[in-house]
């Protein structure tokens, strides 16, 4: 307990990487809940791979002495989030176009993505010796050695993204839920829809440089799976997941500190842990079946 | 003689570049009630959609004079159960017109919602999970939303689908009676010839390719459905 105590204090000297593991927990399932309500589960599988792909990418460029910047540890890192931004938004605008048009199997293009992202990221790695040891680590999510400054400017973007999130809720909702009636009503349904895509690319491609691909999806996934049965309207949905991924991390980072095990699958395994127990209390309450889920 | 409210000009109908209807030539009056019937696959939802501007016309015009306001009650089931939306949620997107955050903040459209909720005699469902709903509430709660977005026109898609008879009836007299009411047109596609006769003012009928409008009383006559259905009545 007094290590929980102590991981508090504003002196706790990875106070940033636990400060943003909260942060993360917080917002990533506030996106989460549109993968979730739009049935697409999968891309929150596919997307962080592809964000690594173009982390990789990036770096194959330094290695191979394409140096777009200056070459200095910030500008490389900024080459990277680009990238992945880069590689992350081609791909949702890919698969957003052809899940529109309607045709062929949404789950085969998505599995293809994720094992061509996997394989890209693998061989990027391979041909970039050099860099290959500081691009694992970015790879795997460098959250405990994150820079006062990264620290800002993660804050700054993923308040910008829960801002928008809860100002634009009504009109996120209404293209997921009946893409029609939004147009009836005169709303720019393609609009708002490219504003829900950008904001899932900046979560997806920030979250992975700043926590890992591992972290991302379950963040993304399992809180607003743990929230939805709980859930009575889309603000109670969204913060019941919000709280749930928060405090996964909390809980997470605590136990990761105190036993001395990765902090990635200790926060991913707390988040399954309220997925269980809202599992336990929906059987133990006889509520099975009512968020709906086919 | 009164302009009509939205009018096709030899137009052509379907989807990408492939009409499913063509020659469409046809005016609706205000405060009509149309039925748009016809087969399965025969283009009534294309009309519709391209009637609420959710399709373009492939060739020729659709004219609305005064641009009149749609509202829309799509089939029940395109709606995914998985949103934990209360029947008050679903209504309140009729009121989502535009971006308005003071109105958000201090809830000015509640009114408006409960409004409609009561008009079609579904105010008691309004914290209830639009998911957990029958049929028939569920059809109440659309026609609520479409209400709420305050229209003159009011355009159906299959809203008896999956419905019981004593259902159907009460949900073709609450949509008399809101007719009558707010003064609407409405345009609904059905399946059905017989149940809706005494209701729709005119018909149009989609089959092979052309959509044909005229009074009910003759467009659902023994003659006509013969030929619709090439059997004899």
């Amino acid at each position: 307990m007094s290590q929980f105590v102590a991981m508090l204090k504003p002196d706790f000297l990875l106070h940033q990487a636990l400060y943003g593991s909260v942060v993360m927990g917080f917002v990533c399932p506030l996106v989460g809940v549109y993968f979730l309500l739009r049935r697409l589960v999968f891309w929150g599988v596919a997307l962080p791979q592809v964000s690594a792909a173009g982390i990789a990418f990036a770096f194959l460029l330094q290695g191979l002495g394409l140096n777009l910047l200056s070459g200095s540890e910030a500008h490389e890192k900024h080459l990277a989030i680009a990238a992945s931004l880069l590689f992350t938004g081609a791909s949702i605008l890919f698969l957003a176009f052809l899940e529109r048009r309607g045709k062929g199997v949404s789950e085969g293009r998505i599995g293809s993505l994720y094992a061509l992202a996997w394989a890209a990221s693998i061989l990027f790695v391979a041909w970039n010796a050099a860099g290959e040891t500081e691009m694992l680590g970015l790879l795997k999510g460098e959250i405990v050695a994150i820079s006062e400054s990264d620290f800002h400017a993660m804050l700054d973007v993923f308040g910008l993204i829960a801002a928008a999130l809860f100002l634009f809720q009504r009109e996120f909702l209404l293209v997921s839920y009946d893409r029609d009636m939004a147009l009836t009503l005169g709303r720019k349904a393609l609009v708002w829809e490219l504003l829900l895509y950008l904001i899932v690319g900046l979560t997806v491609s920030l979250g992975v440089m700043t926590v890992g691909p591992l972290v991302v999806f379950g963040f993304l996934v399992v809180p607003p799976m743990a929230a939805l049965p709980w859930a009575r309207g889309m603000t109670s949905f969204s913060l019941l997941a919000s709280l749930c991924g928060g405090v996964s991390a909390l809980a997470g980072f605590y136990v990761s500190y105190a036993r001395d095990l990765p902090l990635g699958p200790v926060i991913v395994f707390a988040a399954c842990v309220f997925l269980a127990l809202s599992w336990l209390a929906q059987a133990m309450l006889g509520l099975t079946g009512r968020s709906g889920a086919r | 003689m009164q302009e009509p409210l939205i009018r096709f000009r030899h137009a052509s109908l379907g989807y990408g570049r492939v009409p499913v209807l063509a020659g469409v030539d046809l005016g609706i009056p205000a405060q009509a009630f149309v039925g748009i019937l016809g087969h399965n696959g025969s283009g009534k939802t294309t009309l519709l959609k391209t009637v609420l501007g959710l399709l373009p016309c492939l060739k020729g015009q659709l004219v609305c004079p005064g641009a009149p306001r749609f509202g829309y009650v799509p089939q029940k089931e395109r709606l995914d159960p998985i949103y934990p939306l209360t029947a008050y949620d679903v209504t309140a997107m009729g009121t989502w017109r535009r971006f308005e955050l003071l109105a958000r903040l201090r809830g000015t459209r509640r009114a408006l919602v409960q409004r409609c909720l009561t008009d079609c005699g579904a105010a008691g469902l309004a914290s209830k999970a639009y998911r957990d709903l029958s049929g028939g509430q569920k059809q109440r709660v659309l026609i609520a939303r479409a209400l709420a977005a305050e229209p003159q026109v009011l355009a159906l898609d299959e809203p008896l689908a999956g419905i019981d008879i004593t259902t159907q009836k009460a949900l073709l007299k609450l949509l008399q009676e809101l007719k009558e009411r707010r003064r609407l047109t409405i345009l609904m596609v059905s399946h059905r010839v017989q149940a809706e006769k005494e209701l729709f003012s005119h018909v149009i009928w989609c089959d092979e390719g052309r959509a044909e409008m005229g009074g009910a009383e003759e467009m659902l006559g023994r003659g006509k459905l013969g030929d619709v259905f090439r059997t004899e009545l």
